[in-house]
């Protein structure tokens, strides 16, 4: 195996393994390190597919912003609502379904090429050209979403006085 | 330039896929369900990343980039809009009521 | 392109955002007065609904018309990949979607005058208007599902907007999460869709639909993709979540998400299943002549099987309730099931009878919880029984009530009796295999008569039991300082239900000025103009 290889063998590794943790493990800050984890992880992969402002942004939204966010969740919530999850069972029949959805899935890769195929790379300013101009849509829509997030948001957590 | 078996990654994103829809099924802690959403969100991500990467055409692979940047802001303000209902929801059991339990059980 | 040649012709989409933005300006300003802010949403979703109907070629409306004739219906030039195009079907949708949020709006201004938030409820309503709005000139996959997103993330909020009902703000959390799931499942479905076909283009996957990239790949992107949808469009067995939301959420957001946001994701299945089904055309056989695991079979006898089921098992759910909020709830998801007749057939005239089974369904199901809502607020309980002896207290708002549930049963002489003989006689016209479809849609409409029947026989048949009580106040906004007009339901409320009961009678009297528009719109989206 060459070295890309390993490291890809290694990181998808720790990808699942993070994931499955942070949602098994019995106390919710553990949670959230295992999440940080898999999304640093993730990031690793975007710069192995020679994509790094993904994997900048990966870092920056992902494992920056998104797992303060979900900390701060919990940290706000405790002991209310959500303490710490009542039962860590493992249900059979989601269990079977997320088995099928993965095996399901398996099946696609028997038409991908089975070797090794070259990863092309791009330069960011391609990226940054296309995005803010053919595919500008795209941005506005995102820039909608946010608005409407916003503005919700603000609504529900703004103390009433009613 | 480095090559990369695109099979793997395809294993690796229903995996994520399948970790993200067996959290979904069995937590029952918001917080939980908000991460095992992100995970299989990721997956989607990931799908978009490699298959740009792999493309046999660059302007094509150009959008899949693309299509992940959108995605990843997308993803954030998700969780934004989930965590601000829960929190609107919390503070009203906090005030009110903390062991009534859903009313909606469907 | 230049600005102007840009802007020109998203004139409704403009003046729907430039409303939403004056909103939130006002609520900064400390000017939040229900009607204020709700004339305003009024005005803006009156004036782009005008302008869509001048674009679609009405003709007294004429010189409003935004859009230049040569982008309707303008076929893209090959290479090139639209994010967004101008199909009249898209506008005929536009249409339905602003006249369900019209008729919201309306009624909206009846809600408790005490009631905080006005400002964010009708902004909120707005913005996930432009997003329907925007869901119907999509294009584009992914910009298809982030104009649903838009609408999505917005009625999240709308649902638990009162904020201090727990029932609501828990509905709100159960369609978040049933929401967000849906989007995540869509996103990869498309996302697999672009590793097939390494486009996001929906006129470019119509094109190559099943012919080259990686066929098992696209047959699990497609699937995974139906998938998140099934979510947004209440099919079973992806229905679960839509009659705790319904129940849970304030009745005029109720009546948008059954009335309005439900059928962006018909539209969606239009676009995004047509090219398989239209494979399956070309290729001239039947679901069953295909090889196992071929794309347009396989696509094809799903969407039947799910329409069959949709409806058996709305309809058999919806016999066993004992609220009204809940039975229409469940009388929703069944009519989801016709619509996606349409898209499984997907012949022209099918698409004609589904597209006019949404404009039917966009007038009974939001005018029906808006009667729900009238009726909370002249103190009348949530189950059915509660409902005993409104006919001779409240005949007009009774007789109504009659016409809306009347015309889902589908009696001739109203408008859902119109959508489902096109529907049908379309299925029995494509013959074969889909012969079936029309006996199964023929069969539930038959079944869903006797529970529309019990509750017409509860409300004119049966007394009172007792005195009412004189008037209470919504179930939500908790009683106001002055009384409603209109006898306790409020003026809004009551001309709101009063267009729907007479635009239900008129168009199953004289269906052909909407008929035609609807007919040659989905000759035109089957043709490849989108």
């Amino acid at each position: 195996m060459s070295l890309p290889e390993i490291a890809l063998a290694l990181l998808a590794a720790v990808a699942i393994v993070t994931a499955a943790s942070a949602l098994l493990v019995r106390e919710l800050v553990h949670t959230i390190l295992w999440i940080g984890i898999f999304f640093v992880d993730l990031a690793a992969i975007y710069f192995l597919l020679e994509a790094p402002f993904l994997g900048v942004l990966q870092l920056g939204v992902y494992a920056g912003a998104v797992t303060v966010l979900l900390l701060f969740g919990i940290m706000v919530t405790r002991k209310r609502i959500f303490s710490r999850e009542a039962a860590t069972g493992i249900g059979v029949a989601p269990l079977a379904l997320a088995a099928l959805t993965v095996v399901v899935l398996a099946t696609a890769l028997d038409e991908l090429p089975s070797g090794n195929v070259p990863i092309q790379a791009y330069p960011p300013t391609a990226l940054s050209t296309d995005l803010f101009g053919a595919h500008g849509p795209w941005l506005l829509l995102l820039g909608l979403v946010m608005l409407v997030s916003v503005s919700g948001a603000i609504w529900l957590v703004r103390e009433g006085r009613e | 330039m480095t090559a990369l078996p695109l099979g793997g990654f395809l294993a690796l994103s229903s995996a994520l896929l399948g970790v993200g829809l067996f959290g979904i099924l069995t937590r029952r802690n918001f917080v939980l369900l908000l991460i095992a959403i992100e995970i299989a969100m990721n997956a989607a991500i990931l799908n978009f990343v490699y298959f740009a990467a792999f493309a046999p055409v660059p302007a094509l692979g150009l959008t899949g980039q693309e299509i992940a940047v959108v995605l990843i802001g997308f993803a954030a303000t998700e969780v934004a809009v989930g965590l601000a209902i829960v929190l609107a929801l919390h503070r009203l059991r906090g005030s009110i009521n903390v062991a009534q339990a859903t009313d909606l059980n469907g | 392109m230049s600005f102007a040649g840009t802007v020109g012709p998203l004139v409704p989409e403009v003046i729907v955002l430039a409303a939403a933005l004056l909103v939130f300006l006002l609520d900064v300003a400390g000017a939040r007065r229900r009607e204020l802010v709700g004339a305003i949403s009024i005005a803006a979703l009156a004036g782009a609904l005008l302008v869509v109907l001048a674009d679609l070629g009405f003709l007294p409306l004429a010189a409003l018309r935004g859009l230049p004739p040569s982008v309707l219906n303008a076929v893209p030039a090959a290479g090139s990949a639209p994010l967004y195009t101008f199909g009249s079907l898209g506008l005929v949708f536009q249409g339905l979607f602003l006249l369900a949020a019209l008729l919201v709006a309306t009624a909206s201004l009846s809600r408790a005058s005490d009631e905080r938030g006005a400002p964010i409820y009708y902004g909120l309503l707005l913005l996930a208007t432009l997003g329907m709005l925007l869901v119907a000139l999509a294009s584009d996959l992914i910009f298809l599902l982030l104009a649903i997103e838009v609408t999505s993330l917005a009625t999240y909020v709308l649902v638990g907007y009162t904020r201090r009902d727990a029932r609501a703000l828990e509905a709100a959390m159960k369609f978040y999460i049933v929401g967000a799931l849906s989007s995540t499942l869509s996103f990869f479905g498309a996302s697999l869709l672009f590793g097939a076909y390494g486009t996001t283009n929906l006129y470019a996957l119509r094109a190559v639909a099943g012919s080259v990239g990686y066929p098992v790949l696209a047959l699990l992107g497609y699937g995974i993709l139906l998938a998140g949808l099934a979510f947004k469009t209440t099919l079973v067995p992806f229905h679960a979540w839509a009659v705790d939301v319904y129940d849970g959420a304030p009745h005029e957001v109720s009546a948008f998400l059954a009335g309005g946001t439900k059928k962006i994701g018909v539209f969606a299945l239009f676009l995004v299943f047509l090219g398989p089904v239209l494979y399956v055309k070309a290729g001239g056989g039947s679901p069953f002549s295909g090889a196992p695991f071929d794309l347009g079979p396989t696509v094809q006898l799903t969407l039947a099987v799910l329409a069959v089921v949709t409806m058996t098992v709305g309809n058999v759910l919806a016999l066993l309730q004992a609220e009204m909020k809940r039975m229409l709830a469940y009388s929703s998801i069944s009519q989801a099931g016709y619509m996606l007749i349409g898209i499984a057939i997907g012949t022209s005239p099918a698409l004609a009878g589904a597209t006019l089974q949404v404009a039917a369904h966009v007038l009974m199901k939001s005018g029906a919880f808006l009667v729900v809502a009238a009726a909370a607020a002249i103190g009348v309980g949530p189950k059915i029984v509660d409902w005993q002896g409104l006919g001779t207290r409240r005949p007009w708002l009774a007789v109504a009530f009659a016409l809306m549930l009347l015309s889902l049963a589908g009696v001739p002489l109203t408008v859902g009796f119109v959508s489902k003989f096109v529907l049908f006689s379309a299925a029995v016209q494509a013959r074969g295999f889909f012969v079936w479809l029309a006996v199964a849609g023929l069969l539930n409409s038959a079944l869903s008569v006797f529970y529309y029947a019990r509750v017409l026989k509860v409300i004119f048949f049966e007394p009172a039991p007792g005195p009412l009580p004189a008037r209470a106040g919504d179930v939500v906004g908790a009683a106001g300082p002055t009384p409603l007009g209109a006898g306790g339901i409020g003026y809004g409320r009551a001309v709101a239900i009063g267009v729907a009961a007479v635009l239900i009678v008129a168009i199953g009297l004289y269906p052909q000025p909407i008929l035609g528009p609807i007919q040659s719109a989905a000759a035109h989206f089957v043709a490849g103009g989108a």
